[in-house]
């Protein structure tokens, strides 16, 4: 660009590029950045319309700025500036819309609270918080509760330690298991409970002794276990 | 000011050479950004609890910084017009004025982060801020740097008047300018208002 000070086409060159492009091209950028400012400020669109609309504004204000103020595609072809723009823009698009489609469907399938979960059953040591609840090699028998809109089926499990117990939510809601009951809650294995999405399951193992129950603060279900040596 | 016609030829290649070298530096640029908005996207509701971006952000606030920014952007593009023409004063004006922008932008985005710092919402307390600070910090980086460039372009400017390089140095740094701006838009639009929607 800075070839208009020394060439012969300086004057018809610099001339080219005047003031206006710039003028347009700053009125134009103004009007695309209060454009979805007022949508957001206002909520005048709903939901995916308004991130379609916003998004779109951004994209308009990039050409915007590249024709005008970066003034691409006017030099000499070939345009190598404009073709490495698109190839940079087509990288970019795939690395975030990759990202987020790979990441939201990881999230979707295990949140992070499902993989420290995950690993402290499968490696049934329950420590949290630097207290020792109880350690367990080889696991038992596994017994099976199934939570429903009204009841827990069987309200009542015996096993020995280190057998383990899957929660499974046949309810049409996310179930929230507490142990103890809702006037006197108790931990269990260094767990408050159990968050479980509808037709998910939730295991643990039986690392402490003893008489415990546990109960749905939401619809008031509740069920009880003992572990035995 | 037309000298040889060889010579010229040979400048100019070089200037080309030069500045598609600068536009494929911009691009790489460009894709480290990418990461960084990736990133934000992924954790960008990953608050460990905390305050997400419509507690926290002030959108009248970051509506002022990017017409600061976009301003700043037209003064460099109005500034390379005159350095064109061989204008010094001009020259320095405007882009004299492109830096006292640049500076207030920097200042505001600075005030920004100590607020948020003050309120105990720091680049440790989640994943998102993480991700925030080092999206909004990197463009902040930029723009110092874009900022230390202006200045010691100005002095040589105001000290030996404009020359060939000088105008070639300033037509790169404008560039930079106007590509730290369209980043800005983008965070603007994702970082800022996506927060609201």
């Amino acid at each position: 660009m800075s070839k208009e000070l020394h060439n012969t086409k300086a004057n018809s060159e610099s001339k080219h590029v005047s003031l206006t492009p710039y003028v347009v091209g700053f009125l134009l950028s103004l009007l695309f950045t209060f454009i979805p400012y007022y949508l957001v400020v206002n909520k005048a669109l709903d939901g995916s319309t308004l991130l379609a609309a916003i998004l779109g504004c951004a994209m308009v204000q990039l050409v915007i700025q590249v024709v005008f103020f970066l003034h691409l595609g006017r030099e000499k072809k070939p345009h190598f500036n404009l073709v490495f723009l698109i190839g940079t823009i087509g990288t970019i698009a795939f690395i975030v819309i990759a990202s987020i489609w790979i990441m939201g469907h990881l999230h979707h399938n295990m949140s992070a609270t499902d993989v420290t979960d995950k690993i402290a059953s499968d490696e049934a040591v329950h420590q949290v918080s630097g207290n020792q609840v109880g350690t367990c090699s080889g696991v038992g028998v596994n017994h099976k509760i199934e939570l429903t809109n009204e009841t827990v089926t069987p309200i009542h499990v015996d096993a020995k330690q280190c057998d383990t117990i899957t929660l499974t939510n046949k309810s049409d809601a996310t179930r929230e298991i507490r142990f103890g009951t809702p006037e006197d809650p108790e931990t269990y294995a260094g767990e408050k409970g159990e968050t479980i999405r509808t037709g998910r399951n939730k295991i643990f193992t039986l690392t402490e002794l003893g008489a415990h129950t546990f109960h749905d603060p939401i619809n008031g279900i509740s069920g009880d276990f003992t572990v035995q040596q | 000011m037309v000298a040889e016609h060889e010579v010229e030829s040979h400048e100019e290649a070089a200037n080309d050479r030069v500045g598609f070298g600068f536009w494929v530096y911009l691009m790489t640029d460009l894709l480290m950004f990418a990461v960084l908005f990736a990133a934000f996207a992924v954790l960008r509701d990953s608050t460990a609890g905390g305050p997400g971006g419509q507690e926290l952000f002030k959108l009248p606030f970051v509506l002022v910084e990017t017409l600061i920014l976009l301003t700043s952007s037209f003064t460099a593009g109005i500034g390379m017009l005159a350095a064109h023409r061989g204008i010094k004063s001009q020259v320095l004006t405007w882009f004299g004025l492109t830096f006292c922008l640049g500076l207030a932008f920097l200042g505001m985005e600075l005030y920004e982060f100590a607020e948020f710092i003050h309120e105990g919402h720091t680049w440790q307390s989640s994943a998102s801020l993480s991700s925030f600070f080092a999206l909004v910090g990197t463009h902040g980086l930029h723009i110092t740097s874009g900022l230390l460039w202006m200045g010691t372009a100005l002095v040589f400017i105001w000290k030996r008047g404009l020359n060939a390089p000088l105008v070639r140095k300033l037509t790169l740094l404008s560039l930079f300018w106007h590509f730290l701006d369209i980043v800005w838009i983008f965070i603007f639009t994702v970082v800022y208002l996506m927060a609201f929607v």
